[in-house]
């Protein structure tokens, strides 16, 4: 738009009122229409950025609006007062003529009555000359019946008719027997003239001063009232495009005009709606690249974790571990709260002897699983090359070795407090004895569709010494055909859940395992399993579970 | 001494210690992650307040739930209340349990046998 030439002649925008006028009527139609506005982009420039709203606000920028505006409104305002001032000085100047030629004709009328006495052809100076007088006289003559000039006074005129008001009046002979004639007048109108010319230059230079009122009233008011306003919403629009939230405040002096006021109120609403929404949207796709990145974090410790669990359930006994030369019928429920876990279990068949240990090392996750490490090295120690096979006997060294491996024995006072609560059973098939030892964990016997608890000692092993603690005493139940025995962790009975949001407790799981006393073994862990699933509903578990159950085989 | 008061979450109970008053109260479940870093503090608090005043102690233990690590905490914080006693302070342990709550009073009989200056009671709470 800014390179197109302009037409020669057209008015440039800014060139204030030229060709507003009412002289300059006749350019009007041809120049100064619409397609002649040049909308050049000098006014604009400075508010609108480089692709900022550039289509919306194409055709014609706001200052070529309003001048536009006037250049219509102008010519129709002029050509109104300028036609309707022309129009009574017209209908002034025909009145002026009108009484003009009335009082020329009342002027020869009385001269030529003045005149009418018998000796009027010699005697006519004095009438004549009172007409003389008049300041609009130009000439007068005075003929007698036959047409003979008999006097003139002043020039005989010549030139333009309408520049002269011409009478005459006849001299009637009369009852005194005057010689008849007639006295031709003629007044000057120039006078007249050159007072409706006067007028109408007067109605011009009003005309023109009121256009210019007009004009730069209207100026002032669009200006002030409608393009400020509108330039500054502009400005604004432009920055809220680059995400800039400015809102904009019109109150002030230059009081925008309602509809304006209403657009700018709309428009900050507008801007806040957008603030809130771009807030909003910057937090999410930060809420997302945090929930990202901790995702990827959690899938690091999960994946660490998985390994993790391999290892631990390396050390653990096998699937082959079934104390099936004993004369078992073994099962195991082993599940970490957090994929691994501090309970940890032992079955292994020496010398004719089925063994079985369950511990709960304090902690779940992974500093329960670190503890369930040195058990178990601890155990192999204590088993393969100890010998040792009495449980309370056991116990009294897994807790030393417990305590000296967290050095727990020292005075420090920042050491390890951990430790781990442990049953033991040491089964001799061939004597029918199973000898049980405990510490912090007991024996659940089911036989006869009953179930008896047998509990070893209260504290368990490991921790700092309270001075409290009971020694280990193992003891003897005589076997017998159809008993079935658990050792399981408190992480089983400890199900947070059931109507009145209650841990489900030994008793509980007793009740469970009565139920369930004649499936197969594999069959009743698993039935304990599901019930304690449905005990805890949604509550989610507490702790690691771990439990071992064995029944001898009969026969 | 201040009271310490710390609300409940889902993993740790409601801690009101009142030392002036000489009123401690736990309620809630108890398996923090780290149960030695949540009860560390509350010992020294009971170890400071126990060498500072001879005022009568009640300490309100009523927990649906806690581990084996709360477990030793708590015995913990028990073991210098039962020293305080024998020493001829007036302690007394309120064993909250729910009625039918068979584990919490297995484990508060459990608790009460490591007891013999300070009054333990066993307090069943009827649920509403």
């Amino acid at each position: 738009m800014s390179g197109e030439p302009l037409a020669q002649g057209a008015p440039r925008r800014g060139g204030s009122l030229r060709g507003a006028g009412p002289l300059r009527r006749g350019d009007a139609p041809a120049d100064l229409g619409f397609t002649g506005v040049p909308t050049t982009q000098d006014g604009g420039a400075d508010t609108m950025r480089p692709g900022a709203l550039r289509g919306a606000a194409r055709g014609r920028n706001l200052d070529g609006l309003a001048h536009t505006l006037f250049l219509r409104l102008s010519p129709v305002i002029a050509a109104v007062v300028l036609t309707t001032q022309v129009v009574i000085a017209w209908v002034n100047y025909g009145d002026q003529i009108r009484l003009s030629g009335e009082r020329a004709q009342l002027m020869a009328d009385m001269t030529a009555r003045a005149l009418a006495h018998p000796g009027w052809t010699t005697d006519y100076a004095r009438p004549l000359q009172a007409v003389g007088l008049d300041p609009a006289f130009r000439y007068a003559v005075l003929r007698d019946a036959s047409g003979n000039v008999v006097a003139r006074l002043g020039e005989e005129p010549r030139g333009r008719n309408f520049e002269r008001i011409q009478v005459s009046a006849e001299i009637d002979p009369g009852t005194a027997a005057q010689p008849a004639g007639s006295l031709t007048l003629v007044l000057s109108a120039e006078d007249l003239r050159a007072n409706a010319e006067k007028q109408f230059v007067m109605v011009l230079g009003a005309s023109l001063v009121l256009m210019l009122a007009f004009a730069l009233a209207l100026r002032l008011a669009v200006g002030r009232h409608v393009l400020v306003p509108l330039r500054r919403l502009l400005s604004a629009m432009g920055q809220v495009e680059h995400k800039e939230w400015v809102t904009v405040d019109l109150a002030g002096r230059r009081r925008p005009s309602r509809e304006i006021a209403d657009i700018s109120a709309a428009f900050n609403r507008m801007v806040e709606g957008l603030r809130s929404g771009d807030e909003a949207r910057n937090l999410l796709a930060e809420l997302e690249r945090t929930h990202a990145r901790l995702a990827e974090a959690n899938g690091l410790v999960m994946e660490s974790l998985g390994y993790a669990r391999r290892i631990q359930q390396a050390v653990l006994p096998g699937p082959d571990a079934t104390l099936g030369e004993a004369g078992f019928e073994v099962a195991v429920l082993w599940e970490p709260l957090h994929v691994v876990g501090g309970d940890y279990y032992w079955i292994e068949e020496i010398d004719g002897l089925a063994i079985v240990v369950v511990a709960d090392c304090t902690g779940h996750g992974v500093p329960g699983a670190f503890l369930t490490l040195i058990v178990a090295t601890a155990l192999d120690r204590i088993l393969h090359d100890r010998g040792l096979r009495r449980p309370d006997e056991i116990l009294a060294v897994l807790d030393g070795v417990v305590r000296t491996r967290l050095r727990q024995d020292g005075t420090a006072s920042d050491g390890s407090d951990d430790g781990l609560d442990c049953g033991i059973c040491v089964v001799d098939r061939a004597n029918d004895t199973l000898d049980f030892a405990g510490a912090g964990l007991a024996l659940t016997v089911l036989a006869e569709g009953e179930t008896t608890r047998v509990k070893g000692r209260r504290h368990g092993l490991g921790y700092r010494r309270t001075g409290r603690e009971e020694p280990f005493a193992a003891i003897r139940l005589p076997l017998r055909d159809g008993q079935t025995f658990f050792l399981m962790t408190d992480g089983v009975s400890d199900q947070m859940g059931g109507p009145s949001r209650r841990l489900l407790g030994h008793r509980g799981v007793a009740e469970i395992l009565r139920r369930h006393r004649r499936l197969s073994l594999a069959e009743q862990v698993s039935a304990l399993e599901a019930a304690l699933a449905a005990h805890r509903g949604p509550e989610p578990r507490r702790d690691d579970m771990a439990l071992v159950a064995f029944r001898p085989r009969s026969g | 001494m201040d009271r310490i008061q710390i609300p409940a979450t889902s993993r740790s109970p409601l801690v009101d210690f009142d030392f002036p008053a000489g009123r401690l109260l736990l309620r809630g479940e108890s398996y923090p992650e780290d149960a030695a870093a949540f009860y560390g503090p509350l010992l020294q608090a009971l170890r400071a307040c126990l060498e500072e005043e001879a005022t009568p102690l009640t300490f309100e233990v009523a927990l649906s739930y806690f581990n084996s690590s709360s477990a030793k905490a708590l015995m913990n914080l028990f073991m210098p209340l039962e020293e305080a006693a024998e020493e001829g302070r007036a302690v007394t342990i309120r064993w909250l349990y729910a009625e039918g709550d068979d584990t919490i009073a297995e484990a508060g009989e459990d608790f009460a046998a490591d007891f013999s200056h300070a009054q333990f009671e066993m307090v069943q709470e009827t649920t509403a």
